[in-house]
C-alpha cells in the first residue's frame, strides 16, 4: 500500500511535543508529527495509549497541558473555532441521533453547518444516492446496521465538505464486508485531496495507511509506513509488529 | 440564528418521539391534579387576626383573650370598626377579622343571640375553613361557660345558641380547599416538566455522544442553549394549558384575572426553573443523576414555598429563607391572578422578585454551561 502517492504535500496536522495530563497521569506524553494533506494517517495503539485523547486536542474538543499543535493552519490553543469549520470528526462513540430518520440526521447537521435549504436538499439527495440508503430514507437510524449507521455518520461529517477528517475507531464493531465498503469510502476520500486521520484496532486496516504511528503509555514509539515497518521489525504483517511493540511495553494489552 | 431554528426542531422531534417525555408533560399533570387536589389538607397556626371590639365589655375582653390564647391565631391588633379591619385585610396584615358588635354583653345576658361576626380572607382555602372550625370550637366553649354563669338552665343549653358566626367570605366562597390548592398544583407541574426535561434532554446528548459531535460543529454555546431550552418554554407554556383547562373541567375552577398577565409570569417563573434544569445538567453525567438533582431542588423549594405549608406557620428563620425562593413569589402571584383576579399592577413586588431570582439563578447557570463547554 505504500506505493499509494499522497496528492499534496502541504501540512495539514502539525504536532510538536503535545502533551495531555489528567491530573498526575499523563495521557498524551510529548507526541510531535506532521501530516499531509491527501494522506491516510493511521493511530495504532491498545486500549488507554492516548488515541482518543490526542485526536480531541486536534478537533479543539480538548486543550492541551503542553506543546503546540495546528490543524488546517490553525493554532489549537486560539482558534479552535476556525478548525472546527475545516474538520469533521467521527468519534469513537456513534453519535447520530438514533430517534431521528436517516433523512432527519443529514437535515440537522446540514443546519448546523450553515448549509442552505437547497444544499441539504442535494446533499441529502446525493448522499440516499451515494450509501443506497434510498428505501430506509425514512426510517429512524437506530433501525439500521452499525455499518451503515457508520457509513452514514461519515457522510454526515463531510456535510460542510472539510479538508481534514478525523475518525476515531470507526469500524469497532463492524463486519468485515462493511468495513470494506468504510475503507473504499476512505480512499475515495484521499483521492480527493481530503487529509484522514484514523485510529484502528484491526491490523489489516493498518494495512492500509500510508503512514502509521503506534502509541503505547501516551508515547509515540513508533512512525513510519506500514511496508518500512514490517522490514524493521521482520514481520510478515502489522500484526506481528505490534505485538511486538506492545509487549515491549508495559502497555494494560 | 439557523442553527438554532434547525436545534429547536430537532429538539421537538425527539420530545415527541420520547413515550417517557410525552407521559411526563401530559399524563403527570393531569395525575397530580386530580391527586393532590382531592388529597391535600393543611393545618393552621399563627394567623394574623384583628378583633374589632365594639361592645368593650367584660365578656368582649374574655372573646379576645380566648382567641388570642390558641396557637391557630396572632392577635395583631383591637380594632374600632370593621372598615379599619377590612383594610388592614387588604393590605394583608391580617387574614383574619373577628367583629364584636355593640351590646354584646347586654344580648347575651338578656337571652337574645348577639351577632359575632368572623370575616377570612379567602384566598387561602384551607386556611380558611380550619380557622372557622376552630373560632367556631372557641366559641362554642364560651358559650357553655356563660350560660352556667349567666344561670341558664341546662335543659335550653340545645336550644339556645348565642354566639353566632356569621363568616363574610372574601374571594374564595365556596372554601374549597381545592381551590387553592389548584393553582398551586399548575405551578408545581410547570416547575418540574421544565426542569426535568431540560436537565434531561442535556444530559441525554452527554450520554450518547452527540453533546460531542455537536462540539465540533461551528455551534455555540450560546446556540446550543437557546436550542434546548426554547424548545421547552413552548412544551412548559402548552403545559401550563392543560393545566388550567384541567382545573376547570376537573374541579370548575376558572380563572377570575387576566390570563395574559398570568402567562407572562409563567415565563418569568420558567427563567428560574429552566436555569434550574441547566445547573443540573452541568453537574450530571446520567439522565438520572440530572432528574434526582433537579428534584431535590425542587421539593426544597416547594416546602418553602407555602405550596404544602403556609409561610406563617413556619419558624421566623425559616420564612427567612422563603424570601430567597422564587416558587414562593409565583405561588403568591398564581394563587391571587387565579383566585381573587388581582390586577398585575398590585403584584410587581413579587414580579420583581421573580425577575431577579429568576434572571440570578439561568444567568449564573448558563454561565456554569458554558464554561463545562469549553
Ligand atoms: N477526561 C479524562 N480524565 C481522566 N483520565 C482520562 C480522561 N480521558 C481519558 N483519560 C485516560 O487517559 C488514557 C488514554 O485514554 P484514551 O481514551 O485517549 O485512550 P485510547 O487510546 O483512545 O483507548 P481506546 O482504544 O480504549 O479508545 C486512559 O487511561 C484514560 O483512562
Ligand atoms: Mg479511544
Amino acid at each position: 500500500m505504500e506505493t499509494v502517492k499522497i496528492k499534496n504535500n502541504s501540512h495539514s496536522v502539525i504536532v510538536e511535543a503535545l502533551t495531555k495530563k489528567f491530573g498526575g497521569f499523563t495521557a498524551v506524553n510529548n507526541i510531535s508529527f506532521r501530516v499531509s494533506g491527501g494522506e491516510i494517517f493511521g493511530f495504532l495503539g491498545a486500549n488507554g495509549a492516548g488515541k482518543t485523547t490526542a485526536i480531541r486536542m486536534l478537533c479543539g474538543l480538548l486543550m492541551p497541558t503542553s506543546g503546540q499543535a495546528t490543524v488546517a493552519g490553525f493554532d489549537v490553543y486560539t482558534e479552535y473555532e476556525k478548525i472546527k469549520m475545516n474538520i469533521g470528526y467521527m468519534s469513537q462513540k456513534f453519535s447520530l441521533y438514533e430517534d431521528l430518520t436517516v433523512r432527519e440526521n443529514i437535515e440537522f447537521y446540514g443546519g448546523v453547518y450553515g448549509l442552505s435549504r437547497k444544499e441539504i436538499r442535494e446533499k441529502t439527495d446525493y448522499l440516499m444516492d451515494y450509501l443506497k440508503l434510498w428505501d430506509h430514507a425514512d426510517d429512524l437510524t437506530k433501525s439500521l446496521p452499525l455499518g451503515w449507521k457508520q457509513r452514514m455518520a461519515l457522510s454526515t461529517a463531510l456535510l460542510h465538505d472539510p479538508d481534514i477528517i478525523f475518525l476515531d475507531e470507526p469500524t469497532s464493531g463492524v463486519d468485515p464486508v462493511s468495513r470494506r465498503n468504510f475503507w473504499l469510502l476512505i480512499y475515495e476520500l484521499a483521492e480527493q485531496g481530503k487529509t484522514i486521520f484514523v485510529t484502528t484496532h484491526f491490523m489489516d486496516e493498518a494495512e492500509y495507511c500510508h503512514r502509521l504511528s503506534i502509541m503505547r503509555d501516551g508515547l509515540i514509539v513508533e512512525l513510519d509506513k506500514p511496508g518500512v515497518l514490517k522490514k524493521k521489525y521482520n514481520a510478515e504483517n502489522m500484526q506481528d509488529v505490534f505485538m511486538k511493540i506492545v509487549r515491549g511495553g508495559k502497555g494494560q494489552d | 440564528m439557523q442553527r438554532i431554528f434547525y436545534l429547536m426542531k430537532k429538539e421537538f422531534k425527539q420530545i415527541l418521539r420520547e413515550k417517557l417525555f410525552i407521559s411526563l408533560i401530559f399524563l403527570a399533570p393531569l395525575g397530580q391534579i386530580i391527586i393532590l387536589g382531592f388529597a391535600i389538607t393543611t393545618d393552621v397556626r399563627n394567623l394574623n387576626l384583628a378583633v374589632v371590639d365594639a361592645d368593650h365589655s367584660s365578656m368582649s375582653a374574655r372573646l379576645i383573650e380566648s382567641l388570642s390564647a390558641t396557637e391557630s391565631f396572632n392577635l395583631v391588633c383591637i380594632l374600632d370598626s370593621e372598615k379599619e379591619a377590612l383594610r388592614e385585610m387588604d393590605n394583608g396584615k391580617i387574614k383574619l377579622a373577628v367583629v364584636i358588635p355593640k351590646q354584646f354583653e347586654r344580648d347575651l345576658k338578656n337571652g337574645r343571640q348577639p351577632q359575632v361576626q368572623a370575616i377570612i380572607d379567602g384566598v387561602d382555602g384551607n386556611s380558611a375553613g380550619i380557622a372557622m372550625a376552630y373560632i367556631g370550637q372557641i366559641s362554642r366553649k364560651l358559650q357553655q361557660e356563660w350560660m352556667q354563669k349567666t344561670g341558664v338552665s341546662n335543659a335550653l343549653n340545645q336550644d339556645l345558641r348565642l354566639v353566632e358566626i356569621e363568616t363574610r367570605m372574601w374571594y374564595n366562597p365556596s372554601l374549597e380547599s381545592v381551590n387553592n390548592i389548584v393553582p398551586g398544583i399548575i405551578a408545581v407541574l410547570v416547575m418540574m416538566i421544565t426542569a426535568f426535561l431540560t436537565g434531561m434532554t442535556i444530559v441525554r446528548e452527554k450520554e450518547n455522544g452527540t453533546l460531542e459531535q455537536l462540539m465540533v460543529t461551528p455551534i455555540t454555546s450560546m446556540e446550543l442553549m437557546l436550542g434546548k431550552v426554547l424548545p421547552l418554554v413552548i412544551v412548559g407554556f402548552i403545559l401550563f394549558n392543560v393545566g388550567i383547562l384541567g382545573a376547570g373541567i376537573v374541579f370548575g375552577l376558572w380563572m377570575k384575572g387576566n390570563l395574559f398577565s398570568l402567562y407572562l409570569m409563567a415565563i418569568v417563573f420558567m427563567l428560574s426553573t429552566l436555569g434550574l434544569g441547566i445547573f443540573a445538567s452541568t453537574v450530571s453525567q446520567t439522565q438520572q443523576q440530572a432528574m434526582f438533582i433537579a428534584w431535590f431542588f425542587m421539593i426544597v423549594a416547594l416546602l418553602l414555598s407555602g405550596f404544602f405549608i403556609p409561610i406563617e406557620n413556619m419558624p421566623d428563620w425559616v420564612q427567612a429563607l422563603t424570601y430567597l425562593n422564587p416558587v414562593r413569589y409565583f405561588m403568591v402571584i398564581i394563587r391571587e391572578i387565579y383566585l381573587k383576579g388581582t390586577e398585575l399592577l398590585y403584584l410587581w413586588k413579587e414580579a420583581l422578585a421573580m425577575l431577579a431570582f429568576g434572571l440570578a439563578t439561568i444567568i449564573s447557570a448558563a454561565v456554569r454551561f458554558q464554561k463545562r463547554m469549553s
